[in-house]
């Protein structure tokens, strides 16, 4: 019996560890392939245009100071007040995406209505449509109306985002049980205060995803900006590396370019580290129990 | 489950107002438009504008109409669509909820998961456009690929990636697998850590092996979260544009088997500002992925 | 509760600021917050400039505010090295990059919303390439610059002022760079093959179609390749088309020079003359090192100068083993046109801009001196060319400005339609398709005017 049992929990462990390399072996693959496109952006960083003229290299040249000096003092672009501009309009339309995405999902997830079925059905259709046709459309009543140049025609539509409203519904389907939600009422919270202080940290993690997202997702956005945004002071950071790809051929630079992209991809990255921790921390464990 | 019937149902609608008045505000003209635009002939010819003028059904007529060879080129650029949706997203799903599982077990417990995290999700931060530049490199009849392939020996002649159909549609795929999959990693992984821990705890005394955990504690309470998945994997898939585009140049080569649907609407965007065709086009990818997703939503949240 | 209705009033209240915003912010300055917009929508009269240059701008019935569009900055720089701005005139530049074609989009809804525009808004002057210029010369949204004071057209060279031109020779516009093109050889594989670099002589053997397809023969044999690229002279031949790409029903048509290339990159294609590659792309470029095979390069002094960096490179390239002579057909390739927007209300300013960039000798001057440009004004350029201490070192010493000065006059652009860069380029895609094998003919073909029909629902299309 004792026997029997150290037998199998010896293979167990051996199971495991077999288990382990595997999962290592892909998780390094993956992590390699993915690290290959970064190293790559990065050797052409530090290369001179004409040396990226030459095709594929792997190695690193020695050009990445010089790159970032002709980036950061580009006459057409203001590398700073790029960043800012890209991470004011990325940061306030994930806060209000996310936010008012779980708003709604709560909404129809805990409140029972007439219309209930018929808006939930309704976000999902819109979720369906095609973004290219409206988003044409959109540019044309912006310049019908004089809209050039505003970062809140580009932040406000944020509030009706249906892809993340739909992860949130989702989110709560599995998450989110009516009884704390009633417990709440129990206690005398109002339907405010229940949903901001009793339901929005049980959605913790989804919050967290969804802020990266679209945070992501605007940072890198370039077809509206790039019509809408037509000041120099008010451009972001996609639209100036259009800029430094359409410049002219005596002042044409990859290097420059490549600089650039590398660059605009740091603040993304910490702001993805950042919280990417909350969705461990998230963990709802004992919150809901009985 | 139990209401107070009257009191509460007022709040739904506060609480989704704020939605509905943003999007009317913002979105509602135009995808309204989009529909009507569907029955008008309305472009431009340079910078003059042609239309609207009611034309009913002509536009889908015209894009059903099979060409001199027989083809009806709408369904064709669909079928491609499809091909390359399923290409890129099976794999991905499957490995992200593979991955998701990895990091999110206790027992495996695995090291440096901040690092694989992190790196997973990078290629989704660079932009499509630079990743293809690099992907061209990569492939380029005299580049670093080609090179390995004519210093083993397995071909004499360099492999023109970019003008076969298979290599296209494989480097299509592999790109959007790269720049997705942790992506979609993240937002399984967040599912699972949602679930209440004690269930796995319970479980775990049951005596249930981490293969029976996962099939009957993660899986289903995972099964919202994986229906969001797929459906938004559908949506993405169908509506795929800027890595084909930006990889082909726009042409879909070869033969136009790498033309995805919105690559087809973005011809009639980018030349005229056709909202006739773009419009009728716009309409039949919506009624093709609501009619997927229906199915998608209906077939997986019945089992439970 | 009381939560509530604080967020609902200030929803309501950002609602409110955008519709209100909507309606007034035509009639606003810029710097104007929507906040202020919300009670008095009119306060556009009040604007605080200094009364100075109000007064200035008023007297000579000019707008404050010069809008130029462009998508990059060159034209931008040199705007403000040489050119005085009038006193009371600001200039604003709306910088669109072209990208997705982000700025004839941008462009054209600006030019279509023109006429409901605030005159500080609206466009008073817009950059075009000649790939698309007709689209704006042959529309209502340019005007005639002689009427503006535009007159003297003599030291600029013909094509561009052709190229300017909308259907009934009204000229729309000035180019302040003028980008003459040549054939490029490589000198060592010139002698190889031709058995001789110079200039002249290698021009005698390939003055005509003929003559190069002949030579492409020859370089086969000794095992060099003719072009890099299936197309690489395609311009030379589409910019010298004797028919339109429609006809007067509309119907789309090959001009016979189209129908040429086609045959003779068939030919090349065939017989192993030219590899198959986009001209940006690497399988084109890397010809350009010195391990190179390719004998013949085509294009301007901004693509010999700035493009061809692998030839440049320290180890690999072969600096100083080129030169260039006219080849079988004179072309240009490139340039930009300074176009006069319909409705300007600086119509002063923009002649004074588009005569300081042609017809002021002393810019010109120094525009080449300072900034190698090859300007749009015979005299200055020629004065420059008879330099006998002048020479390209890339080209091997040639003096390049005085070929160009003596070829320039000879470039032709007409039979030009709104429909010339969609058709060129995807032409040339198409048909790359077929001669690289991926699919025949008829398929390469019928894609091409399945890409035609898609972007221009009016051609008549071929059957």
């Amino acid at each position: 019996m004792n026997k029997s049992n150290s037998a199998d929990s010896r293979r167990a462990k051996a199971q495991l560890t077999v288990l382990r390399v595997i999962v290592y072996v892909i998780l390094i693959f993956l992590a390699a392939l993915c690290l290959f496109s970064f190293y790559m952006l990065f050797v052409n960083a530090s290369r001179t245009n004409a040396q990226i003229q030459t095709g594929f290299s792997a190695l690193p040249r020695g050009h990445l100071i010089e790159n970032l000096k002709n980036a950061w003092t580009d006459a057409s672009i203001n590398i700073p007040k790029g960043m800012l501009n890209s991470f004011f309009i990325a940061a306030t339309t994930a806060v209000l995406t996310t936010y008012f995405s779980a708003l709604t999902a709560y909404g129809i997830h805990a409140y029972d209505f007439k219309l209930k079925n018929a808006a939930f059905t309704f976000i999902m259709a819109i979720m369906v449509i095609p973004t290219q046709v409206s988003a044409s459309g959109f540019i044309q009543l912006c310049y019908k109306f004089g809209l050039q140049n505003k970062f809140w025609v580009l932040i406000l539509p944020g509030v009706a985002a249906p892809v993340v409203f739909f992860y949130m519904k989702q989110y709560m389907e599995s998450v989110l049980p009516m009884e704390v939600i009633e417990a709440a009422r129990v206690d005398g919270c109002g339907e405010f205060r229940t949903f901001n202080t009793i339901v929005l940290p049980m959605l913790k993690p989804a919050m967290a995803v969804q802020l990266i997202f679209s945070f992501v997702q605007s940072w890198n956005n370039y077809f509206l900006p790039s019509l809408l945004l037509t000041k120099a002071e008010k451009k972001t950071v996609p639209i100036m590396i259009a800029q430094l790809r359409s410049a002219d051929y005596s002042k044409f630079d990859m290097g420059k370019v490549y600089m650039f992209i590398l660059l605009a991809i740091l603040p993304v990255l910490i702001v993805y580290i950042i919280l990417s921790k909350s969705i461990i921390k998230g963990v709802t464990a004992g919150s809901v129990k009985g | 489950m139990k209401k107070k019937g009257v009191s509460y149902a007022k709040w739904g609608y506060i609480f989704i107002l704020p939605f509905f008045l943003a999007y009317l505000v913002f979105a509602f003209v135009p995808q309204v438009m989009t529909i009507y635009n569907s029955f008008f002939m309305n472009y431009r010819e340079g910078l003059t504008q042609v239309g609207p003028k009611f034309i009913g059904f002509q536009n889908y007529v015209a894009l059903f109409t099979p060409d001199a060879n027989g083809t009806i080129d709408i369904l064709k650029y669909a079928g491609n669509t499809m091909v390359l949706w399923l290409l890129g997203a099976v794999p991905q799903i499957l490995i992200a909820l593979l991955l998701a599982i990895f990091f999110t077990s206790y027992r495996l417990n695995i090291k440096g998961q901040q690092f694989f995290k992190t790196v997973i999700y990078m290629p989704n931060l660079i932009m499509a456009s630079a990743f293809s530049m690099l992907f061209f490199t990569l492939f380029s009849n005299v580049g670093p690929v080609n090179q390995f392939i004519q210093a083993m020996g397995w071909s004499d002649v360099p492999i023109d990636f970019f003008a076969r159909t298979v290599t296209v549609r494989g480097l299509i795929s592999l790109m959007n697998f790269l720049m997705w999959f942790g992506n979609t990693t993240i937002l399984l992984m967040a599912g699972i850590m949602g679930i209440d821990q004690s269930l796995f705890e319970a479980a775990n005394i049951d005596g249930a092996n981490s293969v029976q955990t996962f099939f009957k504690v993660t899986l289903p309470l995972l099964t919202p979260i994986l229906v969001y998945t797929v459906i938004t994997a559908m949506i993405g898939g169908l509506q795929m544009f800027d890595v084909p585009q930006v990889l082909t140049n726009g042409a879909g080569t070869p033969d136009r088997t790498s033309t995805t649907l919105v690559m087809f609407l973005n011809n009639y965007l980018g030349g005229s500002k056709n909202y006739g065709m773009a419009g009728a086009i716009s309409v039949i990818i919506f009624i093709i992925t609501g009619i997927l997703s229906l199915i998608v939503y209906r077939s997986l949240t019945k089992k439970d | 509760m009381k939560k509530f209705v604080s967020l609902l009033l200030a929803l309501v209240m950002v609602l409110a600021l955008v519709a209100c915003g909507g309606g007034s912010t035509t009639t606003e300055q810029p710097a104007n917050t929507p906040s202020t917009s919300t009670d008095t929508p009119s306060t556009s009269t009040d604007t605080p400039a200094p009364a100075a240059s109000t007064d200035t701008g008023a007297a000579s019935g000019e707008g404050k505010v010069f809008n130029i569009y462009a998508w990059n900055e060159e034209f931008k720089g040199f705007f403000e090295k040489y050119y005085t701005v009038p006193d009371g005139v600001t200039v604003n530049w709306v910088i669109v990059p072209n990208t997705d074609g982000a700025y004839q989009k941008a462009l054209d809804e600006a030019l279509i919303n023109q006429a409901d525009a605030a005159d500080d808004d609206k466009v008073d002057m817009f950059l075009a390439e000649a790939d698309y210029i007709v689209k704006y010369t042959n529309s209502e949204a340019t005007q005639d610059v002689k009427a503006l004071g535009v007159t003297d057209f003599s030291q600029m060279y013909p094509y561009t002022v052709s190229t300017a031109s909308d259907a009934n020779g009204v000229v729309k516009g000035v180019s302040f760079q003028c980008c003459p093109a040549a054939l490029i050889y490589r000198r060592s594989i010139a002698k190889d093959v031709l058995g001789t670099d110079d200039p002249d002589q290698v021009q005698a053997q390939l003055d005509s179609w003929e003559k190069y397809d002949a030579v492409a023969a020859q370089a086969k044999a000794k095992g060099y390749y003719m072009t890099a690229s299936e197309a690489a002279d395609f311009r030379v031949f589409s910019n010298n088309c004797t028919m339109p790409w429609v006809d007067a029903n509309n119907k789309l048509q090959f001009s016979p020079e189209i129908t040429a290339w086609m045959e003779q990159q068939e030919n090349f294609a065939k017989n192993g003359y030219t590899v198959l590659s986009d001209v940006w792309k690497e399988d084109c470029t890397n010809q350009m090192f010195k391990d190179g095979k390719t004998m013949c390069f085509f294009g301007p002094a901004w693509y010999f100068n700035f493009c061809m960096t692998n030839a440049m490179d320290p180890d690999k390239g072969c600096y100083g083993d080129w030169a260039i002579c006219e080849g079988p057909q004179s072309y240009f390739w490139g340039g930009t046109w300074l176009l006069a927007a319909t409705g300007s209300d600086n119509p002063a300013t923009l002649a004074d801009v588009m005569k300081a960039f042609t017809v002021n000798e002393d810019i010109c001057t120094k525009l080449v001196k300072e900034d190698a440009q090859f300007v749009n004004n015979k005299k200055v350029n020629e004065a420059i060319a008879s330099d006998p201490n002048y020479g390209n070192d890339f080209l091997g010493g040639q003096n390049d400005t005085k070929f160009f000065c003596e070829h320039a006059d000879n470039i032709k652009f007409e039979n030009h339609t709104i429909y010339d860069q969609l058709c060129n380029e995807k032409l040339q895609e198409y048909y790359r398709e077929y001669l690289k094998g991926s699919v025949d003919k008829d398929a390469a073909m019928q894609n091409f005017y399945k890409a035609i029909g898609e972007n221009y629902p009016t051609i008549v299309l071929p059957q």
